[in-house]
């Protein structure tokens, strides 16, 4: 875990993720600045207005920023045979792939922090002390509502980092992994979000919101985000050993 | 003389990628594009509020699908390629040491891209005869329109485009961070959605296609209102951007590499 940090010191990896969080972040402050009336009257709590009217764009970003970012972890193992070298070392392969996962993670989630912070920001310039107050504010149930929605998006998000971490762990050639993962991100736009089956694609799960979605629904969402990460992991084991035996 | 090393250059591009498959992903591409469309080709019937006919329905809003992410993200994918295949074993290094001016082998690279733009552009428009086709076949209704209408659009969305390739193939040479060009190259199409609708559009290169598509669509539906292309603050802007980015280019190709 320590040495994945190393290596991606100098890569920008760290300054990719938080740009990311920040231009996402910068979304609903810029919308909500330009045209504030159309979002005021809507029914709902504030954080529901607010994940309604521009968690799509935030995900794409997200997404993105993980697709990006999984071509680059691997990219710096497969460009210079650093793969080789790590391959010599005491070290399980399967625990290079899982210190990763854990690594973009945690990128992933500050990006989300600062995401949070501006949507928080937004309920409480707009939807709080701000003109044209349609309920009262209470800063701790907003709060508790965004992390709840946050943390839920975060945990949706999970089986797209491992996947689009297996992916490059499969392609050697960074653009191959990174043309695969903009086609299924693609395939995400693509796809309905509001029947159940589809929108379980890996690249499709971190659009989904928790206001709005009902409790049972959000635990299958939560249990087939757990599933199709755990099946991920499995399958990047697998690679290993089936790349073992033809090598 | 130059002419023909400059197609000679080209030859050699091109036959560093051939092995790429960069166009099956394009074709994979172009047939998610489709198959939704063809899936739910009976939504088109629907849309004669908006006073479109559902041929043209069809049409655009697979290539509006296309313009928004595909393609765009499709010519990032293409900038790495044609960097990343010179930065393996150094490649670069070689070619830099070959008689050949750096301005000339870096828009000969550009070339290649805009062809492989040209190519994805030809691929989808292929895939929209095969798919409306289908769906006419389908839903018992003729989708097909006219080759040289069809010819036209796809022409429109290409030349928009070039303003756009420019940026990138600007980016993927002047920040030698491979994550860096490719995260700002698909950082800058998101926020097109937004781009298109400001009175400054014209300044966002990555949103020219999307625009023109739109602005398409405002024209073959009648009761709908889109902005419509202004072509004098747009030409004149779009070709400075472009040329600014190939000079960009061209003077920082192949810099970092001999500092090494």
């Amino acid at each position: 875990m320590n040495v994945e940090y190393m290596k991606i010191k100098r890569s920008g990896f760290v300054p990719l993720a938080l740009g990311s969080g920040i231009l996402a972040a910068a979304f609903p402050v810029l919308n909500m600045a330009v045209r504030p009336e159309r979002y005021l009257n809507l029914p709902g709590s504030p954080v529901e207005i607010l994940m309604q009217a521009n968690w799509s764009l935030m995900a794409m970003l997200n997404v993105l920023l993980v697709v990006a970012g999984a071509c680059l972890l691997y990219h710096i193992e497969y460009a210079d045979n650093g793969m080789q070298k790590m391959e010599s070392l005491p070290v399980r392969e399967g625990s290079l792939f899982f210190g990763k996962n854990i690594l973009m993670a945690l990128m992933v989630l500050a990006a989300f922090v600062i995401e949070a912070a501006s949507l928080w920001f937004c309920a409480w310039h707009w939807f709080g002390t701000g003109a044209g107050v349609r309920m009262e504010f209470r800063g701790q149930m907003v709060l508790g509502e965004l992390g709840k929605s946050m943390g839920y998006s975060f945990l949706v998000t999970l089986p797209c980092v491992a996947v689009s971490l297996l992916l490059s762990q499969v392609c050697r050639k960074m653009w191959v992994s990174l043309g695969i993962g903009v086609i299924c991100v693609f395939t995400a736009t693509m796809l309905p979000t509001d029947r159940f089956l589809p929108s379980l694609f890996p690249y499709a799960m971190p659009f989904q919101v928790l206001p709005g979605t009902e409790p049972e629904q959000a635990a299958r969402y939560l249990w087939a985000a757990a599933v199709e990460a755990a099946l991920a992991g499995a399958a990047a084991f697998i690679m290993i050993r089936v790349r073992r035996w033809f090598a | 003389m130059r002419g023909v090393r400059f197609m000679t250059l080209l030859g050699v591009e091109f036959r560093k990628i051939k092995r790429s498959r960069l166009l099956l992903l394009f074709f994979a591409a172009s047939v998610i594009l489709w198959i939704p469309s063809v899936l739910n080709a009976e939504l088109n019937f629907t849309m004669q509020a908006e006073g479109i006919s559902p041929e043209n329905s069809f049409f655009i809003q697979g290539f509006m699908g296309m313009a928004w992410f595909m393609y765009p993200a499709g010519m990032v994918v293409g900038t790495v390629l044609i960097s990343q295949t010179e930065r393996t074993n150094r490649g670069m290094l070689k070619m830099l040491s070959l008689p050949v001016g750096r301005a000339w082998l870096c828009l000969a690279k550009f070339v290649v891209l805009v062809v492989l733009s040209a190519a994805q552009v030809l691929m989808m428009t292929g895939m929209y005869y095969i798919s409306a086709a289908a769906a006419g076949r389908l839903q018992g209704y003729s989708f097909l329109l006219p080759p040289l209408f069809v010819a036209g659009e796809a022409g429109l969305l290409f030349c928009a485009s070039l303003p756009m390739l420019a940026v990138f193939w600007m980016l993927s040479v002047a920040v030698r961070t491979p994550i860096f060009s490719v995260g700002l190259g698909l950082a800058s199409i998101v926020p097109s959605v937004f781009a298109i609708n400001t009175k400054v559009w014209f300044a966002y290169p990555m949103c020219y296609p999307f625009f023109v598509i739109t602005a398409e669509y405002g024209k073959l539906a009648e009761n709908l209102d889109t902005a419509q292309v202004d072509l004098v603050p747009w030409i004149p802007v779009a070709v400075v951007i472009t040329g600014v980015c190939l000079l960009v280019a061209c003077l920082c190709f192949g810099q970092g590499e001999r500092r090494e």
